[in-house]
């Protein structure tokens, strides 16, 4: 309600303010509000006090901060001392402006300076005369400032000692800049770094000199990253992240190998680490969360020496990627050791009902599973899935070779699962979500062809990570993206021919299938 | 505890007295501190807030209260009451509900109606023809902010 059109007809907005000019309005007697000039001519705003007003001014994002700022001095004011996140366009021009903006906003604590690709950035002496007028800079984040060298940052880690949080990325500077956030900045928890280009082969290694408070790492797409490998080692660190840097990186994990290492998530992606590097990971005994995508290198053996040790594995998500040298045999050791697992994504992994069904039976706290493409993933392992996971809540299933009988048993089994999303199982037909409806009221479901997007559930913050990954196509054949891309009607099309062609031989192994699974459970009971 | 214990009147400044439950009126953290310090009876007189305004604070708060109460209550059906609440108020009421929740310091009451104030921003121009706010620039004071402004990015 509310929101004026802006074209510039209407740009003074009597016909659209209606709330304001509402009868209302007018009849301040009925109100009993005395202080009402006649005719309605009174500034509220006047009334409020300045914390008021800055309260309302939370509720604004930016641009509509920035309007505020225009309509008189009062507001400039208070817009300006409660601005407390600052996002600017870190040209090299705004130099020149930086002296009044930070007069006028003189209590930010979390600034974001960005610079296009093609622009030239700001240089060392604007970012130092942005550290002295700063002093309070919780959270910084820097982009493309290319301009930045290790002098900059130098200065500006001396001047912002209360920095809690940096992030920087596409960078020139290198690690002795960074060597400097280390030293000056003791409260900072959480450091990102990505695509930072001034480190170089000799470069000095990064480290803590006295005791930290550093808990989060992120390293991602750098060049000679190793040089970060006594950081990963910190004692106070519960959080590390490394995603496609270069080289080999078994060696910095192994820093790690000593069974006192606090960590309790590690995320490794697009890397070149092998079995040993997850060897070492395994003598993180805190480890709870676990994500292993893209590291073609890591195998069953690897996944197994994990599980054995790392009794709190909670979270854990593996891409299989190409080599997919995960599979049944790592998941059994899984479902053999991992009792407290709740989330597990499984995408490009080779499971069947085999370790599926352990994990099933074993792990009674699994309320999150994604299956994303894996052509043994079939109408047999949903039915272990539907009639073992009981705690299950939420489940993905995309790119796998299931049927509308997989999703049905599905739907009879899994007594307290509240949401359901299948996309690209190509034989999955629309007439199955019918019957979900039907049979499962209350269950959240997405499918492919739906006219709206599904309700996204909010609820719970591990969901979003979740969500994130099975976001991801996995699957790498380009036919199922073609059919996704096509009408509506070239789509239905489409599924009936391969139906057709499809449901004879499928039928056939279904029922062969679950036959099996029959045998399977009823020997395993 | 007798009942008319759990009992308060609460009298606004233009003398009206509003007898509610001790559980609604606790929500505002002024009468919270009033009735620990046994400042006062069981009237209190609330000078900054007028009859018609204590009536919707007092719906606002009889509502808050069931709900924290019971708790099955659903929070969307909440939330929805809470759009209803605000969404036909005029500005008079609307920013004299803003210094009701001040003065009488209930959180969420102050969260709603900033918030229903925020969701009515407009362009400048309406700032100034509608809210009657001076616009107090120099033309070279205003064209400074506007570069400032440049600068900064909206998201």
């Amino acid at each position: 309600m509310g929101q004026a059109p802006s074209s510039p007809a209407e740009s003074s907005g009597r016909d659209t303010a209606l709330w304001l000019w509402s009868p209302e309005f007018f009849d301040c007697e009925s109100i009993g509000f005395e202080d009402v000039v006649a005719g309605g001519h009174h500034d509220f705003t006047g009334d409020l006090p300045d914390d008021c007003l800055a309260h309302v001014f939370q509720f604004l994002g930016a641009g509509d901060r920035k309007r505020c700022s225009l309509v008189c001095k009062r507001w400039l004011l208070i817009d300006g001392q409660n601005r407390h996140r600052l996002s600017l366009d870190a040209k090299a021009e705004i130099l020149p402006f930086l002296p009044s903006m930070f007069n006028r906003f003189d209590s930010v604590m979390k600034l974001a300076l960005r610079c296009d690709r093609k622009s030239f950035s700001l240089s060392d002496e604007a970012l130092v005369m942005v550290s002295i007028r700063c002093p309070n800079l919780t959270r910084v984040k820097l982009r493309g400032c290319r301009e930045i060298t290790d002098l900059g940052m130098e200065d500006f880690a001396r001047n912002c000692k209360k920095l809690r949080k940096l992030s920087c990325g596409s960078c020139n500077f290198g690690a002795r800049g960074l060597n400097a956030m280390l030293e000056h900045c003791k409260l900072l928890e959480e450091l990102s770094v990505k695509r930072i280009r001034g480190i170089h082969e000799s470069a000095e290694p990064i480290q803590l000199r006295s005791s930290s408070s550093l808990r989060s790492i992120c390293l991602k797409e750098l060049v000679n990253g190793q040089v970060f490998e006594s950081l990963v080692a910190t004692r106070t660190l519960k959080k590390l992240r490394i995603i496609h840097c270069l080289g080999n990186w078994d060696n910095v994990l192994q820093m790690n190998g000593d069974g006192n290492s606090s960590l309790t998530e590690i995320h490794l992606e697009r890397l070149q680490v092998s079995d040993s590097g997850l060897s070492a990971i395994s003598k993180c005994r805190n480890l709870e969360t676990l994500h292993i995508v893209k590291t073609p290198e890591c195998s069953d053996l690897g996944l197994i020496s994990v599980v054995e040790r790392c009794k709190l594995l909670r979270k854990l998500h593996v891409d299989g990627w190409r080599t997919k040298r995960i599979g049944d045999e790592g998941l059994i050791a899984v479902a053999k050791h991992c009792l407290n697992l709740q989330e597990l994504v499984l995408i490009g992994v080779n499971a069947t009902h085999k370790s599926l069904s352990a994990i099933a039976t074993n792990c009674g706290k699994l309320e999150r599973l994604a299956l994303c493409g894996s052509g043994t993933i079939g109408d047999v392992e949903m039915a272990c899935i539907a009639e073992k996971c009981v705690a299950l809540r939420k489940f993905c299933i995309k790119g796998c070779a299931i049927s509308d009988v997989g999703i049905k048993a599905l739907a009879l089994g899994c007594p307290n699962l509240v949401k359901l999303k299948v996309k690209k199982c190509r034989v999955v037909t629309g007439d199955v979500r019918e019957w979900l409806r039907e049979r499962r009221r209350t269950l959240v479901v997405s499918m492919d062809g739906d006219e709206t997007k599904g309700p996204v559930l909010v609820n719970e913050d591990d969901q979003r990570g979740l969500e994130m990954v099975v976001e991801e196509p996995p699957v790498a054949d380009g036919g199922g993206d073609a059919e996704v891309a096509g009408g509506a009607g070239k789509l239905a099309m489409f599924k009936t021919k391969l139906g057709l062609l499809v449901s004879k031989s499928f039928v056939a192994s279904t029922f062969r299938r679950w036959s099996q699974s029959e045998a399977t459970s009823s020997s395993s009971s | 505890m007798s009942k008319s214990e759990k009992k308060i009147v609460l009298k606004s400044l233009d003398n009206e007295a509003f007898e509610v439950e001790k559980a609604v009126a606790l929500q505002s953290q002024t009468i919270w501190v009033m009735c620990e310090d046994k400042c006062v009876g069981n009237e209190i007189p609330l000078e900054n807030v007028t009859g018609q305004i204590l009536a919707k604070v007092i719906d606002y708060c009889k509502k808050h209260a069931v709900v924290d109460g019971d708790g099955d209550e659903s929070s969307e059906e909440l939330k929805n009451w809470d759009t209803e609440f605000t969404k036909n108020m005029d500005q008079s009421t609307l920013f004299n509900m803003i210094l009701a929740a001040n003065y009488l310091n209930i959180k969420s009451l102050l969260n709603l109606t900033c918030q229903a104030v925020a969701d009515k921003t407009k362009t400048i121009d309406e700032f100034h023809t509608f809210l009657n706010i001076e616009n107090n620039f120099t033309p070279e004071e205003e064209a400074q902010i506007c570069q400032e402004n440049l600068w900064a990015f909206d998201d």
